[in-house]
């Protein structure tokens, strides 16, 4: 199952022009599954960077607004969009100038996936 | 902020046979949609937009027409900003 799942986000990778890599993680940035390109920032891919969305959109969720749902931070040189499907969370890493909102529309293609994921990482009884 | 480009998309919707209309910036975000048009295409416009200006790279962007049975949209980039217009096909 993650062997296709690997794939079918290689094949995405390569549909967005300038997106780098989609890494699909638990809260704690622990990769569940990733596919990566060369380009893709390697400090950006640890657990320490990715970790930090969890208690972003936990915060961010407090503001009056209902759960947040996707965090976009842009960078000079990178684009990191976040969103929170916990148990997992979905990270997609691009360049600056990559269409974002194509990026967002993958969302609905990844979706189907992440039940089965979720059984992954759910805590064990 | 957005009353200029509201009334602009108001006019576009006042136009017969318009079903919907989407303006979205250089990075696929949705500036304004109305009608049928769905926030959430705003990234595919943009990107199909992007593809059709690669097919004749020294020429101005293209305009994209999308045709269905009963349906079509038109998509047009001028500078940074892409406009997509859904419209139901007239009868002949």
């Amino acid at each position: 199952m993650v062997d296709d799942l690997r794939k079918f986000l290689n094949h995405l990778l390569e549909k967005v022009n300038g997106l780098h890599c989609i890494l699909i993680t638990d809260r704690d940035g622990v990769p569940v599954v990733r596919s990566v390109t060369e380009k893709a920032p390697q400090l950006a891919l640890r657990p320490n960077f990715i970790s930090t969305f969890g208690m972003a959109t936990e915060q961010a969720s407090k503001l009056g607004l209902g759960r947040n749902k996707t965090i976009i931070s842009m960078y000079s040189s990178y684009q990191v969009i976040q969103m929170n499907k916990l148990p997992l969370v979905i990270t997609f890493i691009g360049s600056d100038n990559c269409n974002t909102g194509h990026i967002l529309s993958l969302e609905s293609q990844i979706e189907p996936f992440l039940k089965d994921l979720g059984t992954i990482v759910a805590d064990a009884p | 902020m957005e009353k200029e480009l509201d009334k602009v998309v108001e006019e576009i919707m006042s136009t017969p046979n318009v079903a919907g209309c989407l303006v979205a910036d250089h990075q696929g975000l949705c500036l304004a949609s109305k009608g049928t048009a769905h926030v959430d295409s705003a990234g595919l416009i943009v990107a199909i937009s992007e593809q059709a200006c690669k097919i004749e790279p020294n020429l101005k962007p293209p305009t994209v027409c999308l045709e269905t049975d009963n349906k079509q949209c038109l998509i047009q980039r001028h500078g940074t900003i892409t406009g997509a217009v859904f419209k139901q096909k007239g009868v002949a």
